[in-house]
Order: C-alpha cells, then sequence, then structure tokens
C-alpha cells in the first residue's frame, strides 16, 4: 500500500497534469498563432457567417478563412465574391452578414443600406497589374497616358508608336490589342479607372464600379474573369489584382508612378505608396498615384463592410472576431497570397473600429 | 412533285443505268451532306464526352463526392460534396411540389376540362409556360420570396420553387399526352360497374398510365437536376452541407457555372469533375425513365 | 355514375351514394385548383416582373427597346437601352440557327430513310444523350477548350474572308475566341436535340404512298426526299425550327459563359458581345434600384420575345399535325 503521503503528492501531480493538459488540449489541433491565450476567452457560438463582395482580395478572404476556421472552429464563414457592387447591394438588403468592397459607397446610397450605420474596416492593400499577353514580350513599360490610350481604344496595336517610345529595346509584334474589362459592378474597376482620371489627361471614360467602356472589347466576371481573358487570347491586355495574376501565371507591365520611375507592382512598391497616407475618421483612404518615388502607381485600398449595431448575438460576436483576425493573426497570410498587410497604424484604428461594433447582450 | 412523269409514247426504263449522272450526283451529295449533318452533331458531343470523362475521372475520388466545398477554390483541395446533396436536395423538393400538382392538372385538362374554355386556356398558359425562359423563373422567384425575406431569403426552398415552376408545364404535357393514350374502354368499363369517376381516374386510369407518366416526370427531374439558371439568385452559396430547405445551398449546376467563371486551372478540374457527376445523374434518370417506358407500358 | 348492377352489393342504400358522390366532387374540385395554379402562376410571373421593371421603363419611355446604350452609372439613376441586347440575342439564336437547322434535318433525314434500324436506334440513342448533357456542361467545355483555341482558327479563316467587299464586314477583327459565333455553335449544340426530335415525328409522317409511288416512279432517295417528304414537312419543319429559336433565346448560362460580355451591335461574328439572359446573369446579383428595375425590364422583354416565338411554333405544328390527321 502506497504511504499517505506519497499518495497526495501524486493526487497533486496528477491533478496538476491533468489541468495543464485540459488547458492545452485545445492546441493539438490548432495551428493559431496564439494557442496560448486559447482558455482565457470563452469559445463562440455555433454559427454562420455569409458574406460577398469585391474578388480583388477574395484569395486573402478565402486564405483567412481557413486560418479562422481552424482557430475557432465553431463559426463557419462563406464569402462569395461576386464583385463590390453586389457586396454592398447585398449588405444594403441585409442579405449577408458583411461585404468585401474595393471602394466606398455612394453618399446618395447609404438611405438604403437596412441595418443602418455601417462601418468601413480597411484589410489589405495590394497592386492592381496591368497584365498581357503578347508572345515573345516578357517585359514591358507603360505610363499613364499610354495605359489610358490602350483602354479607351485610341491605341490598337501593340506595335504603336506610343508603346515603342516607352520599349525600345522590345521587339513589338503588330498583333491587335484586345482589350479586358470587368462585366460585372467592381471596386477594382473604380480605383484603376480613378487613377486615370488622376494621372492620365486624355482619360474620357471617367470613373466608377462600371464605365462605359467602347464596344470591342472583352469583359470577364471577378478579376479572375478578366485573368482568364488575359491567359487565354493572345494580344490581350487587362487590370488584375496581383494574387489572380500571378495564380494564372500572367506577365505584367511597369508602370512609370509620379516620379517619373518604372516600377513593377510588387507588394514592397504597395506598401511604400501607404507611408505617409492617413486614414480618414471613417477609415477610407486614397494610396492611388503616390508621390512616392518608389512607390507602384497603382496601389489598391479594399475594405470589409459590416453594420455597427448587430442584432443577432452569436453572429455579432463571431463577425467582431473574424474582423479581428482579418487585421490581427489574419496578416501574417497576406503576403504568401500576394497582398500587403497594413502598417499598424491602420490595423490598429481598424481593431478599435471593430471594438465599437455593438452586439446585443 | 419531282418524280420525272413519263410521256404515254416513251417507255422511260426504271433500270439503274437510265438515271442520269447529274441526278445521280445529286443523290450522292445529298447522301455525303446527310452524313456530314450526322457528323457536325456527334462530332462536338463526342469531344464534350471526351473531355467530361477523361478530366472528370482525373478528378473524382471518394473524397471529392464527400469533401466540402473549398473556400480557397484556386486551390485543388475539397470537394463537392454538399453540391450534390443540395441538387438532390433542391431537385427532390421541386419534384414533390411539381409532380403531384402537374399530374391533377393534367387530370383536370383531360378527364374533366375537355374542350371547355377553362381547360383551353390552361392548355395554352401550359404551352407558353414551357416556353418561359429559365432565368425569368428565377428572377419572379427574387422578387416575390428572395427578397422579402432578408437573411432568411437566399434558400434551397426558393430554388426549389423556381425549379417546380419550370418542371410543372413539363410534367403537364406529358402526362396529358399519356392520358390521351389511355383506351376509352377501360373508362368506360369501369363506370359500367359502377366506379365513380374519381375512383376510375385513380384506380384505374392514372395506373395504366402511369409508366409513361413516371417516364415523363423522370424526364422533367433530369431536366431540373441541370439546370443553372433558376438557381442562381435564389439559393445563395453555401459550403457546407445543408441537407435543410432553409438558408444557403449549392448545387451542382451552379458550381460549374461558378468554377467555370473563375478560369484558375484547379477550380476547371473541380468544375468537370462536377460536370461529370451531374452527366452520371442526369443520364441515370433518363435512363431510368426510358427504361418505365418501354418496360412497363401496357400496349 | 353509380348505376347500381347486380353484381354490386355496396350500391344499395342512398346513403352509400352520397359518400362517393361528395369524394368524387372533391377529386374533381382539386384538380380544377390544380389545373388553375398554372394560370395563377403565370399570372404572377407576368404581374410581378412586370410590376418591377416599370421604374426603369417609366424612366426610358421607349428609349429602353430603341437606345443601345446601357449606363448604370450614368446621372442619378443609369441610362437603360435593351437594343443591344435584344441585338446580341437574335445574332446569337441566327448563327445558331444555321448551324442547326441542316444539321438536324439531315439528322432527321439520316433516321427516317437512310439507317439501318440497328443504327437507327444507335443515332436515336446518342441524340438523347446530347439532349441530356445540361447547358452548363457545354458551357464549361465551350469556355474552358473551345474558346481557347478558336482564335487562330478564326483568323485564319476570317482574314482571307474579311476581304470580301460587303459581306466581309462580319469576318473582320477582332478575332475573339468569346464571341458571337462560339456562342452561337454551342447554342446550337443545344437546340439540335429539339428540332431533330420533331422534325424526326414530322418526317415519319410522310404518307408511305407518296413515297412509294415516286421510288416506284425511278425518282433517286434525294428526289423522292425532296419531292414527297419535303412539301408535306414543311410546315412541321418550320414549327419545330421555332420551338429551337425560343429555346436558343432563352438560353442563359452557355451563352453567358462564352459569348464575352461585349457590347458590339455590329454584324461582326468574331466580335464579343452579349444577350438578354446572359447580361440579366452577370449583372443581377450587384444591381440595385432603377438597376436592378432595368435588367429585370430585359427579363420581360426577352420573356415576350420568347412567347411569341412560341406561340407561332405552336400554330405552325398544330396547323401541320391538323392537316396530317
Amino acid at each position: 500500500m502506497p504511504n499517505p503521503r506519497s499518495a497526495r503528492l501524486l493526487a497533486v501531480a496528477l491533478s496538476l497534469t491533468v489541468g495543464l493538459a485540459a488547458c492545452g488540449s485545445s492546441d493539438d489541433e490548432t495551428t493559431s498563432p496564439t494557442a496560448g491565450g486559447g482558455s482565457a476567452k470563452p469559445a463562440l457560438a455555433a454559427t454562420t457567417l455569409n458574406g460577398s463582395g469585391a474578388t480583388f482580395p477574395k484569395a486573402f478572404y478565402d486564405a483567412a478563412i481557413d486560418g479562422f476556421k481552424k482557430k475557432e472552429g465553431s463559426v463557419t464563414v462563406n464569402y462569395s465574391g461576386g464583385g463590390s457592387g453586389k457586396g454592398r447591394t447585398e449588405l444594403a438588403g441585409a442579405l449577408v452578414d458583411f461585404a468585401g468592397s474595393d471602394g466606398l459607397v455612394k453618399a446618395e446610397d447609404k438611405a438604403s443600406f437596412k441595418g443602418g450605420e455601417f462601418l468601413y474596416i480597411p484589410t489589405v492593400a495590394a497592386p492592381i497589374t496591368v497584365s498581357y499577353n503578347l508572345s515573345g514580350v516578357k517585359e514591358l513599360t507603360l505610363d499613364a497616358e499610354t495605359t489610358a490610350k490602350i483602354f479607351q481604344r485610341d491605341i490598337k496595336s501593340w506595335d504603336d508608336p506610343a508603346i515603342k517610345l516607352l520599349n525600345p529595346d522590345a521587339t513589338l509584334p503588330a498583333t491587335a490589342i484586345v482589350v479586358a474589362h470587368r462585366s460585372d459592378g467592381s471596386g477594382t474597376t473604380e480605383n484603376f479607372t480613378k487613377y486615370l482620371v488622376k494621372a492620365a489627361p486624355s482619360w474620357k471614360l471617367k470613373s466608377g464600379s462600371t464605365v462605359e467602356w467602347p464596344a470591342d472589347t472583352q469583359a470577364g466576371n471577378g478579376n479572375a474573369g478578366v485573368a482568364q481573358i488575359v491567359k487565354t487570347q493572345g494580344g490581350a491586355i487587362g487590370y488584375v489584382d496581383l494574387s489572380d495574376a500571378n495564380t494564372q501565371q500572367l506577365v505584367y507591365a511597369s508602370l512609370k508612378n509620379k516620379s517619373g520611375k518604372a516600377v513593377e507592382p510588387t507588394l514592397e512598391a504597395t506598401t511604400k505608396a501607404l507611408e505617409g497616407v492617413e486614414p480618414k475618421p471613417d477609415l477610407s483612404y486614397d494610396p492611388l498615384d503616390s508621390a512616392n518615388p518608389d512607390a507602384y502607381p497603382i496601389a489598391a485600398p479594399t475594405w470589409m463592410l459590416a453594420y455597427k449595431n448587430q442584432t443577432d448575438k452569436a453572429k455579432g460576436e463571431a463577425l467582431k472576431a473574424f474582423l479581428g483576425y482579418l487585421v490581427g493573426d489574419g496578416q501574417k497570410l497576406a503576403k504568401e497570397n500576394d497582398y500587403a498587410a497594413l502598417p499598424s497604424s491602420f490595423t490598429d484604428k481598424a481593431k478599435t473600429a471593430i471594438a465599437s461594433i455593438v452586439v446585443p447582450g | 412533285m419531282a418524280a420525272a412523269a413519263a410521256p404515254a409514247g416513251e417507255r422511260a426504263s426504271l433500270t439503274r443505268s437510265s438515271i442520269s449522272g447529274g441526278r445521280r450526283a445529286r443523290n450522292a451529295l445529298a447522301t455525303v451532306l446527310i452524313y456530314g449533318a450526322v457528323a457536325f452533331a456527334l462530332v462536338p458531343l463526342g469531344f464534350v464526352l471526351y473531355y467530361v470523362v477523361s478530366k472528370g475521372l482525373g478528378v473524382i475520388d471518394g473524397g471529392f463526392l464527400t469533401d466540402e466545398i473549398p473556400a480557397q477554390v484556386r486551390r485543388a483541395t475539397g470537394g463537392i460534396g454538399p453540391a450534390i446533396g443540395g441538387t438532390l436536395l433542391i431537385t427532390g423538393f421541386a419534384t414533390l411540389l411539381a409532380v403531384p400538382l402537374g399530374i391533377l392538372a393534367a387530370v383536370y385538362l383531360h378527364e374533366y376540362g375537355g374542350s371547355n374554355p377553362v381547360a383551353a386556356a390552361v392548355r395554352f398558359l401550359s404551352n407558353v409556360m414551357a416556353g418561359v425562359p429559365s432565368i425569368v423563373m428565377g428572377l419572379f422567384i427574387f422578387t416575390i420570396f428572395v427578397v422579402r425575406r432578408g437573411d432568411k431569403g437566399f434558400s434551397g426552398l426558393a430554388g426549389g420553387l423556381a425549379l417546380a415552376c419550370l418542371m410543372l408545364p413539363i410534367v403537364i404535357r406529358a402526362t396529358e399526352a399519356m392520358l390521351l393514350l389511355v383506351p376509352n374502354e377501360l373508362r368506360e368499363a369501369a363506370y359500367a360497374l359502377g366506379t365513380s369517376k374519381s375512383r376510375t381516374i385513380v384506380t384505374v386510369v392514372l395506373p395504366a398510365a402511369l409508366p409513361g407518366i413516371t417516364s415523363g416526370a423522370l424526364l422533367a427531374v433530369a431536366r431540373a437536376a441541370g439546370e443553372t439558371a433558376p438557381l442562381l439568385f435564389t439559393i445563395g452559396a453555401a459550403r457546407q452541407y445543408n441537407w435543410t430547405l432553409g438558408g444557403p445551398n449549392s448545387a451542382l449546376s451552379t458550381q460549374i457555372f461558378s468554377n467555370a467563371q473563375t478560369g484558375f486551372p484547379a477550380a476547371i478540374d473541380r468544375a468537370w469533375g462536377a460536370a461529370l457527376t451531374l452527366i452520371v445523374l442526369v443520364l441515370l434518370l433518363s435512363t431510368v425513365a426510358r427504361i418505365v417506358a418501354a418496360r412497363f407500358t401496357v400496349r | 355514375m353509380t348505376i347500381p348492377s347486380a353484381g354490386s352489393p355496396a350500391t344499395g342504400s342512398r346513403l352509400v351514394r352520397q359518400g362517393p358522390r361528395r369524394a368524387d366532387d372533391a377529386f374533381r374540385l382539386l384538380s380544377l385548383i390544380a389545373g388553375l395554379t398554372v394560370l395563377v402562376v403565370l399570372v404572377l410571373i407576368t404581374w410581378s416582373t412586370t410590376r418591377e421593371a416599370l421604374p426603369a421603363f417609366r424612366a426610358e419611355g421607349l428609349g429602353f427597346l430603341t437606345s443601345g446604350r446601357w449606363a448604370p452609372n450614368e446621372g442619378a439613376f443609369g441610362a437603360f437601352g435593351a437594343w443591344s441586347f435584344v441585338f446580341g440575342t437574335f445574332f446569337v439564336s441566327f448563327i445558331a440557327l444555321v448551324f442547326a437547322v441542316p444539321a438536324s434535318i439531315g439528322i432527321a433525314l439520316f433516321i427516317t430513310e437512310l439507317a439501318p434500324g440497328g443504327v437507327r436506334r444507335v443515332t436515336t440513342f446518342v441524340m438523347d444523350l446530347l439532349a441530356a448533357v445540361p447547358s452548363v456542361v457545354f458551357g464549361l467545355w465551350g469556355v474552358s477548350v473551345l474558346a481557347i483555341q478558336a482564335p487562330g482558327f478564326y483568323e485564319a479563316i476570317g482574314s482571307p474572308l474579311s476581304a470580301i467587299p460587303g459581306l466581309g464586314g462580319a469576318f473582320s477583327e477582332p478575332y475573339n475566341g468569346k464571341s458571337f459565333l462560339t456562342a452561337g455553335f454551342i447554342l446550337a449544340l443545344l437546340i439540335i436535340p429539339i428540332i431533330t426530335s420533331i422534325t424526326r415525328d414530322v418526317f415519319e409522317t410522310t404518307p408511305r404512298g407518296q413515297k412509294e409511288a415516286a421510288l416506284a416512279l425511278g425518282a433517286t432517295r434525294w428526289e423522292m426526299i425532296r419531292g414527297a417528304v419535303f412539301p408535306h414537312s414543311r410546315a412541321g419543319v418550320i414549327g419545330a425550327v421555332l420551338l429551337g429559336l425560343g429555346r436558343a433565346m432563352g438560353e442563359t448560362i452557355a451563352a453567358a459563359l462564352v459569348i464575352g460580355a461585349g457590347s458590339q451591335t455590329g454584324l461582326q461574328l468574331f466580335a464579343s458581345g452579349d444577350a438578354l439572359a446572359s447580361r440579366i446573369a452577370n449583372e443581377f446579383g450587384e444591381a440595385s434600384g432603377t438597376w436592378r428595375s432595368a435588367l429585370i425590364g430585359l427579363g420581360v422583354v426577352l420573356f415576350a420575345m420568347t412567347i411569341l416565338i412560341n406561340l407561332a411554333a405552336t400554330a405552325v405544328v398544330s396547323r401541320a399535325g391538323r392537316k396530317v390527321s
């Protein structure tokens, strides 16, 4: 028979071990970076969050959804894309719980949002590439004026003198240029055309989530659709987010920025564009056509939209957790998916905004 | 009539050698063109089936058929399990709505209505309804059902309603055609034995027409299972299994469409896998329909 | 109806007869209600879609049908004109018919006149297979195979043909994989089974006596077809073609994937354009306000077009059927 003192020691040791194991067991299945803090917060109630909207950041959101699922297994998030316009419309009609949008809601549309006041939560930024498909030409330099003229069909052939001027060493074939743009309402279109309005005096088509493109152009659904056109149609040129361009292994042009330097669409150049930009009180900001000499000129912002006053407790808590993940631990997923993580000045303000979301008790 | 009318005086020889070279050439050309027409339809069909089978088989395995739809569509992960479940559930629900209703409506048209004005109107409108573009059905259900229900709008229920609207005229038409084929003697014999009209229909006429009705219904189900447009604005999008009619759902057809739109290689592969699954499902239904019609029809 | 007969014991008392009578009436009422459901649903469809589209109709007036401009962001409400999509729908359907009608007639002739029994069964089976393939699968094949390999082919046949004065304009650049021609071809594959099936039925009703008479008089098979089968079947074939046209006009998904979503309104085969149903499918998810009304308005226009075509088809086919029987 074991002596009573050692039995008590054994009992204490056992209970300590069991207690520590219980604390740590929730980490066995997760690869979450914040494993240690798991025991402090109660688990979220099982629920599903549905969102739609911008395809520009979709690759990041998809990866974040998987990462978030590993962290909070009881919450399932669905993000169906469809374009910034779709996200804004569906959130307005309260058909979804959150919306992705690369552009801001027009003032006159705000009244149509059934849930009242909504917040902009900036999540990531990324370059909009000008991708093209031209056999034998692996490097290309363009500037705002030439890009504008190509997209509004003033320049129709790849061997046009304007393009030759910017690329004296390249052999440009006499292929017809096929312009690819978005068929759906797109924040990417909005940011791309906003840039052209700013930087190209001869741009005639103005800016917006849809634009009246010339008749002899092709349209694709979502950033992926435009990427697909550029991938498969010889002579095509289109504006595509970096992630989709890389997934389809597209070739993209370097653009001359405001300082005249030709810059490739890299994440570093995008981060440069964010330097010195201060988000407004509603967390909107504009990094397009940055004055920074190393910045890529078409660095585009994107936000998540959510109602400030939530109506469902479980969904509200889950939403706050998901948005918090996007601007918190999820930022680590940005780079490997071809998105630029936001500087802490942005994410701190975002976290404050998320904390202000009101969830019914 | 192009037949050569031989004048009474001449003895037109009927042997092949008397056919002029020109006529023979035209005949040969026509034969070639007819074979060409057959090839024109068969060759692309062959290509499509070849692609579906070869690419689909390359993707399909047990995991593909049961795994959830992935969040990251551009990666070769996940599967289409929920889409299979969604298609079965939504099409099944639409069938439960459309088939009994369609059979009853056809019974009215043939057994009671005959050629009275109401029946004529219903028959005419049923034909009109068969021609309504499937996307208009989807828009219709969206405007009267989905928008009014806020975040409960997108659902299998809404999708099923849209598909039922699509199936109804097909079932009515097929059932009426079958009822027409049931010999009147059967009905009269039943009346002569004292059976009421409704009893006759339920116990004599419908069973006699049942093989054809079943076949027609199965063809309508096969058609509905393959439809995409009515589901686009009614079922939303879900990545998990949803065996209820509430809340967003997915379907094979909408999965094929959305994956095809992205153009990512992994997504296109997934679309081929879903396409093969859908074709197998549709073919199964069509084949059963034809077997039932052929085997059980009382001649 | 309940005539008591010597052999049926249950029909003696008057009370028993009330039961079956009530059930009888109830069943009849039930079937009448089922029939009226069709009426109700169709009226609902017409009423609700037209009502939703009214804001756009009122804003644009007749210009909704005639204007080719589609600009959702213009001004406060946007400027909406359906013409380029109406044109696209007709153009693509016309291309589909150009492919499908000769093919269908040929296949129907093959099945009814040329093929021996076994081959006939196989061909019919293959046609049924073609009919069973969902349109989205054809669309998938179109966008991932055909639209990618087509541009080279289009340029090869288009460049020389575009030199023809007048008609050549239809073959000029751009040579897009996703274009009217690609969409028209895919649609043709979709409507061939319908046209073939009806045409075959109509050909089969040609009076055998007429066919045998022609052959007996020394006609070649082609002459017999031209002389006996075609004249008899003309109305039926026209009806079948119109039904196929109606189906092609309403087809959404296959066209949406390969038509290119352009706004071309010229007769250019290899350019990207758009049709009514595919434009609705692409833009509806995000539209609100007048834009959404305008898209539903496109649906109403499409609905009206397909109704007219289907009515014409039914009238022609039933007239042909009555002529035979």
